[in-house]
């Protein structure tokens, strides 16, 4: 398939987003392993350094993948992705969480490659916080996953226009739905500290399993209810408006001509001209 | 002192936000956090940029469902905090056993309902400096110092938010057609039908400004060459492995936690490097510069006093700063709140926003 990759992915991008998704995976999953002294010291600040360094690393991630290589028909495609996404976040504002956005990020991953599905998910995110004046420091986190989840849509094995692809972009919808809100909650879960319910906050030195278990309770008691509903609106989403939408991203990809060489010749004079033009 | 009217830089707004929600985040005392609530309301509305919908009253609203909705879950479930002052006592539910660690109902006591309600307010302080930092200086106006290296990142959200008001406005459109055809226009089957003719209308609007944009030379403003593109890649990978490194020497107790910070700090300042060397762009004028004067730098002092007051504070421990959880009025050190009231001033001294011309 040539129209995949929008944007290909050179060996420093896939080294750059491959060290920002472990730096993202430590920033979310921390508490589960250090030591109980570092988590009594310093279980506040950490968060607030995450965010930090998330933001730049974020930041640094798409400068990588775009460096240099985002013509002005790449960057007009970004920004009907990104006013997707963030016209769907003003539209779902009232629905506490309800947001259908990632459907548009996981159709423009699939048709357009996973270094388009990076850039996508992650302005989508960056677009619906402005317009919603919601820039905090949860806003690095949301970019590394929406980041991820368009990346993820975009190295999927399925093959363009096929029945299976509906399905399989349908149940990768559902999935990442309720992966982002696990991964989304343990940022400002280690926070709640003491405050947790019994039996669901974060204990600092506890073994793995015990603070995995807590966790578990946690994500079913708080937040289950929220994550199931999203990923079920993604999915249908998918499934009834998928193939529609998708070719409507096949047809601008191929109306915007990506990849086309442009080749320069010199001006070819037909013989009639060069004779005519000598004379006075 | 009267100052000519024009929005302050974005940047002094954000800082003096950050400045104050570090002081939140560093107390539970409740009268400092809803001193630092006060006096986000109070600068917002003198101050606020006209420009834009005032987000402040959403973030306000969170930060209230936050409070109550770990008080409710308190009661519910409990927290870690034992105490002996028993308010009602529930009726417990039986759980398996799988989930005996958790308890449902049983005794309410003021003790945890106190510690609930102090670390909510906490949160609810810290969201209302995000919200208003977000309605003193829209972010969107932060675009604009976005370094060269991300001109086009920076274009790509620029077209998304103009883009996204004329989606809602499309998908309204199409609506009310659909609505005439005697559909009710509910239901996901009809959002899925909205999409196609939406996102049709919006590509084809943005590859035509595409073309224009391509027709008048766009992206010429950007200097990067392939070596200093080379250099960008370099600094970057190193500085994200530096980073990497760096995590793993702080958070695991093995490696020894001396050389974590050091490899985490220089990682970090050579993938911010990384950002200035890859490209750098023409010297042009702009339209409607945002100057910063003295009252840009008395904003970001403002909003760094409380919060360097509370960091030195919670260090050594004043009382009040983190008070128990007795029914009594905590504690407040005085110190603390003049330093948050100090964050109160920009409200007068910043020169006021132009009014909308309207």
């Amino acid at each position: 398939m040539t129209g995949r990759r929008v944007i290909p992915l050179r060996w420093p991008a896939v080294v750059a987003v491959t060290v920002v998704g472990l730096v993202g995976l430590v920033a979310f999953t921390w508490p589960f392993f250090v030591t109980g002294d570092f988590a009594r010291d310093h279980g506040n600040d950490a968060p607030w350094l995450f965010a930090v360094l998330l933001g730049l690393l974020a930041v640094v991630c798409l400068a990588e993948v775009t460096a240099g290589r985002l013509d002005a028909k790449t960057i007009a495609v970004l920004g009907v992705a990104a006013a997707a996404g963030g016209a769907l976040r003003l539209l779902s504002a009232g629905t506490a969480g309800l947001e259908p956005m990632f459907f548009v990020v996981i159709v423009a991953g699939c048709v357009l490659g996973p270094g388009v599905g990076f850039v996508s998910g992650a302005l989508a995110v960056t677009t619906g916080a402005l317009l919603t004046g919601g820039v905090g420091p949860w806003l690095p986190f949301q970019m590394i996953c929406a980041g991820g989840i368009g990346l993820g849509a975009g190295l999927l094995p399925a093959r363009a226009g096929g029945r299976v692809e509906r399905w399989v972009l349908a149940a990768y919808a559902l999935v990442t739905g309720l992966a982002y809100g696990l991964l989304m909650n343990l940022w400002f879960w280690p926070f709640l500290g003491a405050n947790a319910p019994t039996g669901m906050g974060f204990v600092p030195g506890a073994p793995l399993l015990d603070n995995l278990g807590h966790y578990g309770l946690f994500y079913l008691t708080t937040s289950l209810g929220w994550d199931l509903p999203r990923g079920l609106l993604n999915a249908l989403l998918v499934l009834s408006a998928g193939p529609a939408l998708l070719r409507v991203f096949r047809r601008a990809a191929r109306r915007a001509a990506f990849g086309a060489p442009v080749v320069f010749a010199p001006p070819e004079t037909p013989a009639s001209l060069q004779d005519t033009r000598g004379r006075p | 002192m009267q100052h000519r009217a024009r929005l302050q830089h974005p940047a002094a707004w954000w800082l003096w936000g950050l400045g104050l929600a570090t002081a939140a985040s560093r107390t539970t005392n409740p009268v400092l956090l809803l001193l630092v609530i006060g006096v986000c309301v109070v600068v917002v509305t003198e101050r606020r940029d006209p420009a834009t919908a005032n987000p402040l009253p959403a973030f306000l609203v969170i930060g209230a469902v936050i409070v109550a909705f770990r008080v409710a879950m308190t009661a519910l479930l409990g927290n870690g905090i034992a105490g002996q002052t028993v308010l009602v006592t529930l009726p417990r539910v039986p759980l398996p056993e799988w989930a005996a660690s958790v308890r449902m109902g049983g005794p309410v006591t003021l003790e945890s309902l106190l510690y609930a309600v102090y670390d909510a307010l906490r949160l609810a302080a810290i969201l209302a400096c995000l919200g208003a930092a977000n309605a003193l200086a829209s972010p969107r106006r932060l675009l604009r110092y976005l370094p060269a290296t991300l001109y086009d990142v920076g274009t790509a959200v620029v077209v998304g938010l103009t883009f996204a008001p004329q989606l809602l406005t499309d998908a309204r459109q199409v609506r009310a057609a659909r609505t005439l055809r005697g559909r009710d226009g509910r239901g996901v089957r009809e959002m899925a039908r909205l999409t196609v003719p939406v996102l049709e209308t919006a590509f084809e609007r943005s590859l035509g400004l595409a073309a224009s944009m391509e027709s008048r030379g766009y992206g010429r403003v950007v200097r990067s060459t392939a070596a200093t593109r080379r250099t960008a890649t370099g600094l970057a990978l190193a500085g994200l492995v530096g980073v990497l490194a760096g995590l793993y020497g702080l958070l695991d107790a093995s490696a020894g936690g001396v050389l974590g910070l050091p490899v985490l700090v220089l990682g970090v300042l050579l993938a911010a490097s990384s950002l200035v060397v890859g490209a750098s762009r023409d010297r042009r004028s702009g339209h409607r510069r945002d100057g910063w004067a003295w009252t840009e730098s008395m904003t970001v002092v403002a909003g760094a006093a409380p919060g360097a007051v509370l960091v030195v504070a919670s260090v050594l421990g004043w009382d009040g700063v983190v008070p128990s959880q007795q029914a009594q009025l905590p504690e407040v050190p005085l110190l603390a709140v003049v330093a948050v009231l100090v964050a109160a001033a920009p409200a007068w001294f910043t020169p006021r926003p132009r009014e909308m011309a309207s």
